[in-house]
């Protein structure tokens, strides 16, 4: 992905909502139609479709196929990725890829899910047996777990993730998509007084699991210029890693996918980490952030909460860290959520991010994080640089 | 008693197990019953792993075989949770706690009779059992 071939030439996103009560099928056509609306595209000329893996509509085997229907398209490529949150730029990605290889030439990848309107979900595998009767309260203890054991091999600040929840929460304040919920004011004193729900971890360390949609159109450079679409940013540097450290028993449990993800997607980019000029890191939790920096190589492992500390990230800074509030401020669109911080990455990178926007950008780095496994940190690790 | 008639519905039942349904695991709950914690061990590798799996995480092979844990180990890591998981209201705040075995895999688990303890990585603990129906003794640990 280093050539300039490929690009994103739209994008849309629905507010969120919590418990909003409307579909995912519902979400995601408001997300098409700004895409059809706003590109100005024949949507006969979208040939292929990438849908996330949702937790409101899991059971549907088809979950393309029907969406592809509802949305009245007839591709020549489909794919469901089932990343979590890692699934909307590994949608980019893939997209990439097949378009490269001539199987579609326009790809619409999508996210839509309604997962606080929806029922529960269940994975299965090991967890009625190791998980459930222990009482773990799902990724809020184990981040809870990784968060201690962070504090005993680092040093965990909790002034650093207050300053983390403090400077997303001004940026959620100025995105007009942000949860209603969480539109007002925070202090770090807020965040440091607000409620423990596993023990290090307080409840604003998390996401608000919510509802909502988000989606970018990829095409290539030839299509692009076919159809007069002037608007394009390109995607430069990705990397993925599943299931990091799988074959270990005893891992550092600190140690992520980042690892190894970080420093390939800016070998591929050919660039280092002084380059970034918006940071858009998955943030399920804050702590996570803090994890990513270290490990992409912002800063040397155990520092995280320093750099924190000496590194202005807001809009206006040298850091600036999710524009859009991120998810622990926007809400967290279920697992549409990987969606949300690249949908912020594009509109920053076309100019659209009104009075959070940050003049003349040249890139970004926009990360994805999927699924907790048993007693480790996270499953799905990836990574992706946008430029202009 | 007072309390108890003023909820308006039943809690949820604490989880119980629910064995072969991702791998074969009756072993593991037949010997639990004998207070015996047992370990996947792959014969080829001469390494344990938890928890259960269909093949050796380290070959890819199904050289393994269940072999008893010690029941001793240590404290990697631990949060006290203040909410409960459906299943748990009644006993919240509970510890959990990832335990390493002597054998060289960690444990998602309860601990337990950690009250006046300083808890700290590497705090020696020991395994204990629950007693969740009379089908199912659960592993639990609890300070050496």
């Amino acid at each position: 992905m280093s050539k300039r071939d490929i690009a994103i030439v739209g994008y849309g996103e629905t507010p969120i909502k919590l418990r909003g009560g409307r579909s995912s099928y519902e979400l995601a056509g408001d997300v098409f139609a700004e895409i059809v609306e706003s590109t100005g595209i024949d949507k006969a000329e979208i040939d292929g479709i990438c849908v996330s893996e949702t937790m409101s509509e899991t059971a549907n085997p088809f979950w393309s196929v029907y969406m592809s229907d509802m949305l009245g398209l007839s591709p020549a490529w489909t794919q469901i990725n089932g990343l979590g949150g890692a699934s909307v730029i590994g949608g980019v990605a893939r997209a990439a890829s097949a378009i490269r290889d001539g199987l579609c030439n326009t790809v619409l990848v999508i996210a839509a899910d309604a997962q606080s309107s929806g029922g529960p979900t269940e994975q299965g595998a090991y967890r009625w047996e190791f998980q459930y009767p222990v009482g773990l309260f799902g990724p809020v203890g184990a981040f809870g777990l990784l968060s201690r054991r962070y504090d005993i091999q680092y040093g965990l600040k909790h002034e650093a993730l207050a300053k983390l929840a403090v400077t997303q929460r001004n940026h959620a304040l100025m995105n007009p998509n942000a949860v209603d919920k969480l539109n007002k004011p925070l202090t770090e004193e807020d965040y440091l007084n607000s409620k423990v729900v596993s023990e290090p971890l307080r409840i604003l360390d998390s996401v608000m699991v919510c509802d909502g949609a988000n989606g970018v159109l990829v095409t290539s450079i030839e299509t692009a210029d076919r159809l007069g679409l002037e608007r394009r940013i390109y995607p430069r540097g990705y990397a993925e890693l599943t299931n990091f450290n799988g074959d270990k028993s005893t891992p550092d449990i600190t140690e992520t996918g980042f690892s190894v993800v970080g420093p390939l997607v800016m070998e591929r980019a050919g660039m280092k980490p002084a380059d970034v000029k918006l940071f858009c890191p998955y943030d399920d939790f804050l702590i996570a952030m803090i994890l990513q920096m270290e490990q992409i190589g912002f800063c040397g492992r155990g520092e995280g909460c320093d750099f924190v500390l000496n590194t202005d990230m807001s809009h206006t800074g040298t850091l600036p860290l999710n524009t859009g509030g991120g998810q622990i401020s926007a809400g967290q669109p279920g697992l549409a959520g990987g969606g949300h911080n690249l949908v912020e990455a594009v509109r920053q990178l076309f100019g659209d991010a009104g009075e959070r926007q940050i003049p003349d950008l040249p890139n970004a780095l926009v990360t994805g994080i999927g699924s907790i496994p048993y007693g480790r940190n996270w499953h799905v690790s990836n990574a992706m640089v946008l430029e202009n | 008693m007072t309390q108890a008639a003023q909820k308006p519905s039943r809690p949820l039942p604490r989880p119980l197990p629910r064995p072969d349904v991702y791998v074969e695991t009756t072993p593991f709950w037949e010997a639990a019953k004998q207070h015996k914690l047992l370990l996947q061990y792959d014969t080829e590798t001469k390494q344990y792993q938890w928890l259960p799996r269909p093949v050796s995480i380290y070959t890819g092979k199904r050289t393994l075989e269940w072999r008893e844990a010690s029941g001793g180990g240590q404290l990697y890591s631990w949060t006290l949770s203040n909410v409960a998981w459906p299943g748990h209201a009644d006993r919240a705040p509970y510890m959990c706690a990832l335990v390493e075995l002597e054998e060289g895999v960690r444990i998602l688990t309860n601990l337990y009779n950690y009250e006046g303890v300083e808890l700290r990585d590497g705090l020696p603990v020991k395994l204990m059992w629950e007693t969740l129906s009379e089908e199912f003794e659960y592993p639990a640990f609890e300070p050496a």
